[in-house]
């Protein structure tokens, strides 16, 4: 956690901070969901209760706390009650390994009569050094929470839910695991920043011994990767189980599949656990394919040049240059929230057969051509 | 000495786990616990700096094959299956024998492996994902190679048994 005591609570309060920020952004993701399926199917969506409708999201958190409590009668109460819990938790536990910016550097300064050394803080809760397997194997656990709801509610409607849900994801981790392999094959590492680091400048590469520079394009894993990236992202929809995938909860067949019997809080986890999946999904398509907290055609170290031209120096440079990069992020991660959103008020839902045909019959080959058809080229290339 | 501590937390807390998978008469919590057990399995690797051995346990095991058993036994009504395992001469015969013989096995490994950590010996360096990934192809490599054809020929029997007519219950 850190050498003395102001390093330690920083680190806490990071953690803690970056976790408020998965759960928050929760709430206005509803507002904007809302809002914005009622602008695709032109109505006009939640806006009466406060300014835009914005307040909506206050009431239905005072209804989803005051709502009674509810077990099946012939339900297991012990795995009811985890099941939310455990939706909630493998979001979280991936999220917070990401880096959404650079690390910020703090010079020595003097405080309570006493010299505190450098330090950098990284702009993650914590960094194993795993990267890509830890948000994996966090991340596979997510399936658990739906066989555990849909089996303690002990209705055949929340069982199928739960049974489609972990068949659906299983498939779906493999087309996903192979489909990144490419951008490790690429980048030579499992390390966020490392990936993030290698996407900076215009696009450059080396071609048969040359360097190619295409000046006005940045250099982005999706110009080397793009069948890749499409694979990565239909598989990231199947696994956090938004339209066209949502076949764990289609309404229309399984009344709400795997949490039927939930309300209120309890229901409201699950939500905020998709949510969360949906957040991790977007910063890892931004990491791997769009250049992560990098702004396109400018490194960190000339925006840090830049603001030195203002006369910030030091730590405040430092923090001001992290947190503009943050900004950067951000925005990428919410553009690909907005496109989940967009996605998922566009299409209909597959029929079960076509979900599995796709999954192993079409994106499974397809991961399988792009590894190897990139690991032959990234060896002839780097000859 | 934090390592020390969560050493022994994390090794009684996955022992307990493992008994529950035992003693649990109801197959679907059996299976739960075999789920933490992994967790726990896998936090002990993270404890013992194999970050890279702890991630794949998650990914393979707890997230991958353990799910496919506890989904598996949601599907199925396992009350026939279990009267036939504890009955009858031959399944108790094949209990006590193969109980034994982890048994035996249990205290062989225990006993071969006391005595290996010596006191004041030197950390190993923790190996990296690339010098995993070197072994695994350069020294291991015949191993690698066969645990494949072996993984191949049990996908190939499992897709022509479940295309036998009637499946696993034809006769």
């Amino acid at each position: 956690m850190g050498s003395d005591i102001f390093e330690i609570s920083v680190n806490a309060v990071k953690i803690v901070a970056l976790f408020l920020l998965m759960v928050q952004i929760v709430p206005l993701l509803v507002w904007v969901e809302r809002r914005g399926s009622a602008f695709i199917q032109n109505r006009f969506g939640p806006n009466r209760v406060g300014p835009l409708g914005l307040t909506q999201l206050l009431a239905d958190a005072v209804k989803f706390i005051f709502k009674e409590e509810f077990i099946p009668e012939k339900g297991r109460a012990f795995i009811f009650y985890a099941a939310p819990v455990v939706a909630l938790l493998p979001a979280t536990l991936a999220f917070v390994s990401l880096p959404l910016s650079a690390p910020v550097n703090v010079e020595t300064f003097e405080m309570f009569g006493q010299s505190w050394g450098p330090y950098t803080f990284q702009f993650q809760g914590f960094d194993f050094g795993l990267g890509i397997v830890y948000v994996l194997g966090v991340s596979s656990l997510a399936t658990y929470s739906m066989l555990m709801a849909g089996w303690s509610s002990s209705n055949k409607f929340s069982l199928f839910g739960g049974l489609r849900a972990s068949a659906q994801m299983i498939s779906y981790e493999l087309a996903l695991g192979l489909s990144i392999v490419g951008i490790l094959i690429l980048y030579g590492t499992f390390d966020f920043k490392t990936m993030i680091a290698a996407q900076q400048g215009a696009l450059s590469f080396h071609f048969f011994g040359e360097m190619v520079t295409i000046p006005f394009l940045p250099n982005w894993g999706i110009f080397y990767q793009p069948l890749g990236a499409v694979l990565f992202l239909v598989a990231v929809f199947a696994e956090s189980n938004r339209l066209p995938f949502d076949l764990p909860e289609a309404e229309s067949e399984l009344v709400a599949g795997y949490h039927t019997e939930y309300g209120g809080m309890k229901f409201n986890m699950f939500f905020i656990g998709e949510y969360g999946h949906m957040l991790v999904a977007s910063a890892l398509m931004a990491i791997f394919y769009f250049g992560g907290y990098n702004i396109p055609f400018v490194t960190p170290e000339q925006l840090s040049g830049f603001l030195e031209g203002f006369g910030y120096v030091g730590t405040t440079n430092s923090l001001m240059t992290s947190f503009l990069l943050h900004l950067c992020m951000f925005l990428k991660i919410l553009f690909f929230l907005w496109v989940f959103i967009w996605v998922r008020w566009t299409l209909p839902r597959f029929r079960y057969d076509q979900l599995m045909d796709l999954g192993w019959k079409t994106m499974l080959p397809w991961a399988l051509a792009n590894t190897i058809i990139t690991a032959i080229v990234v060896f002839v290339m780097r000859m | 000495m934090t390592s020390t501590v969560l050493f022994y937390l994390l090794s009684v807390v996955s022992i307990v786990f493992a008994l529950g998978v035992l003693f649990n008469p109801n197959p679907i919590f059996s299976a739960l616990y075999l789920v933490l057990t992994m967790i726990g399995m896998s936090l002990m690797f993270f404890n013992l700096e194999a970050y890279f051995i702890g991630g794949v346990q998650l990914i393979v095991y707890a997230g991958a094959v353990t799910v496919l058993f506890v989904m598996v036994l949601m599907l199925f009504d396992l009350k026939k299956e279990k009267q036939a395992f504890t009955k009858g001469l031959f399944s108790s015969l094949l209990k006590y024998f193969s109980a034994g013989a982890l048994l035996f096995m249990i205290s062989g490994a225990s006993l071969m492996s006391m005595g290996l950590m010596t006191e004041g010996a030197e950390k190993a360096e923790p190996i990296t994902t690339k010098q995993l990934a070197a072994l695994l192809f350069t020294d291991y490599f015949f191993a690698f190679e066969v645990l494949g054809i072996i993984l191949l020929v049990v996908a190939i029997g499992a897709v022509t048994i479940s295309r036998i007519r009637g499946g696993t219950h034809a006769k």
